[in-house]
């Protein structure tokens, strides 16, 4: 049995192109059907650890899954805003608590998450280094976000703006990192936590500028009177916030109209649930109650459907490469049939060319199996991020 | 004790990595216990760690909770509460509060600014918001050390109308036995006797703004809003501080006033300096303490400075 | 007598000897291959026997017989039939990988590296086939087939596609290796230029032409 091996062997280098290609192939078609799963796996995982820890999210009338998508998992599909007024309707109702989300900026690819200090207790996230954020303009950055950018505890971030030849637009905001959280193995790894406030500011409802009554330059100020001044636009407005300015942000116009793109609910009990649930049913036009589990269920209740057909389809493809590979070997033995006619005149039996086919086939089929083996094991220790690149991000 | 969270992480996800074991029980215990974590039940032993904006509020919590409270003022005692500028260690202990009180109508100007735990904050005036006044004066001035402001907006002593006060109170009340419903009762006998005296004080000055009968009255500070229109009161205020002397356009401001508004009395937060007092007498018009009591007062409570500050408007209606 | 699809092989008697060096000569399709085969054992003959020694081929199993083969026969090809993919050594040791009735010992690997330096090629051991000239291909073969130490020889148009000088030093070699071994070489060649080396010349004419050895 050795012999045969030794034999195959020595074939098998012989004619390395061929052995390689056929490994290729062999580890290819295996990998997939195993990748899909493990990927699948994940995608379930990722997905539903996420929203089965969401109870409700409330949002605007429309798409569900772009609603779940961008409040779970910072989705580059923005919802409808809603208004801080739904927030007060959720905390004046006392069936549950909100947690307000804005994630309508970045900071270069990462997403800008404008919440409370609430959102890091309800994610059980921790600061592995600084504090959390205390002051407008503050920011708490993801180990992600931290590694990628090389930033530390003290650090700046600008806030990108939205569309580069919209003048009128947002400005970049430059916000000081006060905190890097712990990894958490999720989203939050990737993203910047600011207060609400700070995303209001970089949208431009919220703004510091130089006091307006003590404008010394003329062409700053369009009209005084003893109770109003207008300022031109030309008026500096600063475009980072700090100790010494802190005091002149402000907002202007009725705050609870300000713009959010989900409120996560938490509900008392499955009672106050259902009954907030209702409300939304019966009395709102135009916002939507949503359960994140249910939503994620159905899109997985595709997804899975999908990988049947894809399933189908490699099991197809799975037969063509194996008859293709069949010819391969049938081909290869059919040219070696010069070979083996002279080793049977040698005097060797029938068996022994069979156990000769069968060694060089086990030692490809080997090494095929470890190929794909280790790239399996490759994917499922970058399975995380992957799939959060593929499929959520 | 305080209760804990009743899952780990971990054995949340656990619970749905298979579809088909997600069911109605766990879904309920996951709902609750998230809850509870973010805005948990404290044990009856512990007292209630609260932060108050403004001694008024500071004073309800304190008299309805007794021991079961720590209730904290965070700014020093000689600032205007509402123009307090915190830092970041200030707004950190904020943050891990049990409870922040806050008055409502705008009062605390720094809270746009400081990132606070919406779970812990009550609004004691979120039922009454229809009754806010809204403002049109647009001044800027110095206020000891609280830098420059202005009273735009919204007015934010809704204290001073005592019918609000009492609301004000119930609020810190229905949340005080929210956060620890076993001590209910003991809420429940605390807060009726404050109740009380608080609608007293509103009696007594319905009572004398029927005996001033539209006198005019003047205030040194735009701070009497809510006095004014609770109880009938003919008031206009200028922008003085007590303890600075006013400047020659702030006594022409006076004077113009006085000449559509003769008053023969003005209202102040606190106890102005001589000079000023002599030259109001001048003018003919008195000075009367009616302090709104917004920070920590060195001595008496809010009750007891309040009926002062009743007694001494009383003589002015005798 | 052997037959098959309308071929037919009918040989009365043939006895070679011991040591014997016997030439087969004939036309195409006359039956010098089917003749090696049926000594050989790879084909049995329909009537008759054949016997090495005191062995009866005709009579052995198949198993049998491929052992005797492997064991006491070696084979020379016109083509030499060395494998691309193991270089000389594993060449000249391919008989011992293919039954296991040889093993590879010591005494096994002495015997290469004689038999390797007897015809020249001791130092391309090491080396792939396919870098041989053809007669160092064909003296790999000789050493392949004499590996076993067998005692008889068939070599099939050995020198069939050797150049003059190869085909001279190639029948050297293997008369030398056969007489060394005191083994009994049957070889089929078409090359009459050489005829004169061997002590018997059997001409298969004459079988077409009905006439007995």
């Amino acid at each position: 049995m050795i012999d045969s091996f030794y034999l195959a062997w020595r074939y098998i280098v012989f004619n390395r192109v061929k052995t390689i290609t056929l490994v290729l192939c062999i580890s290819l078609i295996s990998f997939l059907p195993f990748s899909l799963k493990i990927l699948l796996k994940e995608s379930e995982h990722q997905l539903m650890s996420r929203a089965i820890t969401t109870p409700l999210l409330v949002g605007a009338k429309g798409n569900s899954l772009d609603l779940v998508m961008n409040s779970l998992y910072f989705s580059k599909e923005k919802p409808d805003f809603i208004s801080m007024k739904a927030v007060e309707k959720v905390m004046d109702s006392y069936l549950a608590l909100p947690i307000p989300l804005y994630t309508r900026f970045h900071a270069r690819k990462y997403p800008i998450v404008g919440t409370t200090v609430d959102y890091f207790e309800f994610r059980q996230h921790n600061i592995a280094d600084g504090r959390s954020f205390a002051m407008l303009g503050e920011a708490v950055i993801g180990v992600g976000v931290a590694t990628q950018l090389n930033l530390k505890v003290g650090d700046s971030l600008l806030s990108s703006p939205e569309n580069l030849f919209d003048l009128a637009g947002v400005y970049p905001l430059k916000m000081t990192v006060t905190g890097i959280l712990k990894k958490t193995n999720s989203v939050d790894d990737k993203a910047v936590f600011v207060d609400l406030k700070t995303t209001w500011v970089i949208q431009g409802l919220g703004h510091g500028h130089q006091d307006v009554k003590t404008i010394q330059d003329k062409s700053d100020v369009l009209s005084r009177s003893d109770k109003l001044v207008t300022t031109s636009t030309k008026i500096k407005q600063y475009t980072e916030i700090n100790l010494d300015n802190l005091d002149s942000f402000h907002f202007h116009g009725d705050p609870s109209i300000y713009p959010l793109t989900a409120i996560i609910a938490i509900p008392q009990d499955d009672k106050s649930a259902t009954i907030l649930r209702g409300r939304y049913l019966s009395e709102q036009k135009n916002k939507q109650i949503v359960r994140p589990k249910r939503v994620i269920e159905d899109l997985l209740g595709n997804i899975f459907q999908i990988k049947e057909f894809i399933d189908a389809v490699v099991f197809i493809v799975a037969i063509a490469m194996v008859l293709a590979i069949f010819l391969v070997f049938s081909l290869s033995f059919r040219l070696r049939q010069k070979e083996i006619n002279t080793i049977l005149h040698l005097g060797c039996s029938r068996g022994t060319v069979v156990q000769l086919i069968v060694a060089e086939i086990f030692i490809i089929a080997i090494f095929s199996g470890l190929l794909c083996f280790s790239s399996l094991l490759v994917l499922q220790n970058f399975q995380g991020e992957i799939v959060h690149k593929l499929f959520i991000s | 004790m305080s209760i804990n969270f009743l899952f780990h992480k971990d054995t949340v996800i656990n619970i749905t990595m298979n579809r088909s074991n997600t069911n109605f029980v766990s879904k309920i215990i996951l709902f609750s216990g998230l809850f509870l974590a973010l805005n948990p039940v404290v044990a009856e032993d512990k007292p209630l760690n609260i932060y108050a904006v403004n001694y008024p509020v500071k004073f309800f919590a304190e008299s309805i909770a007794g021991d079961h409270a720590s209730v904290t003022l965070p700014m020093p005692a000689d600032i205007d509460p509402a123009f307090w500028e915190p830092k970041a260690e200030d707004v950190a202990g904020l943050q891990k509060a049990d409870m922040i009180l806050l008055n409502g109508a705008n009062y605390a100007k720094w809270l746009p600014k400081v990132s606070l735990p919406l779970f812990k904050l009550v609004n004691t005036s979120s039922e009454f918001r229809d009754a806010y006044i809204s403002l049109n004066e647009g001044v800027t001035h110095n206020h000891g050390t609280g830098g420059k402001h202005s009273h735009t907006g919204t007015a934010f002593t809704t204290w001073l109308d005592f019918s609000l006060a009492e609301k004000q109170a119930k609020s810190v009340f229905k949340a005080l036995s929210r956060k620890q419903p076993k001590l209910n009762a003991g809420f429940v006998q605390n807060f009726i006797p404050l109740q009380k005296a608080l609608l007293e004080l509103d009696v007594q000055l319905t009572e004398i703004g029927n005996a001033l009968n539209g006198q005019a009255l003047l205030g040194s500070h735009p701070v009497y809003q809510y006095l004014r229109n609770r109880y009938k009161l003919n008031l206009e205020s200028v922008h003085w501080e007590p303890e600075e002397a006013p400047t020659e356009e702030q006594w022409n401001t006076l004077k113009a006033l006085v000449a559509k508004h003769p008053a023969k009395w003005m209202l102040w937060e606190g106890v102005p300096v001589a000079e000023t007092v002599t030259k109001l007498e001048e003018l003919g018009i008195k000075s009367i303490v009616f302090s709104p009591v917004s920070n920590l007062p060195e001595t008496g409570d809010f009750l007891s400075i309040m009926n002062e500050n009743i007694a001494r408007l009383k003589t002015i209606s005798n | 007598m052997y037959g098959i699809d309308g071929f037919h092989l009918s040989i009365p008697q043939l006895k070679i000897e011991d040591a014997e060096k016997v030439a087969i000569i004939g036309p195409s399709g006359s039956g010098k291959t089917t003749l090696l085969k049926l000594i050989s054992g790879i084909i049995q003959p329909q009537y008759g026997s054949i016997s090495i020694e005191d062995t009866e081929i005709s009579q052995l199993s198949d198993a049998e017989r491929r052992d005797y083969r492997i064991s006491n026969i070696g084979f020379i090809f016109q083509d030499f039939e060395l494998l691309d993919y193991l270089n000389v050594q594993d060449n000249i040791l391919h008989p011992f990988r293919i039954t296991k009735a040889l093993k590879i010992d010591a005494q096994t690997k002495a015997r290469v590296e004689a038999l390797s330096q007897e015809m020249g090629i001791a130092n391309k051991l090491n080396r792939l086939v396919n870098h041989l000239s053809q007669g160092e291909k064909q003296r790999a073969a000789i050493c392949r087939a004499m590996i076993t130490t067998p005692k008889l020889i068939l070599a099939d148009e050995a020198t069939g596609n050797l150049d003059p000088r190869n085909k001279t030093k190639i029948l050297d070699a293997l008369f030398r290796s056969t007489d060394k071994n005191n083994a009994t070489l049957i070889a089929v060649t078409h090359d009459h230029e050489l005829l004169d080396r061997f002590d018997r010349i059997i001409d298969f004419k004459q079988f077409c032409q009905g006439e007995g050895i």
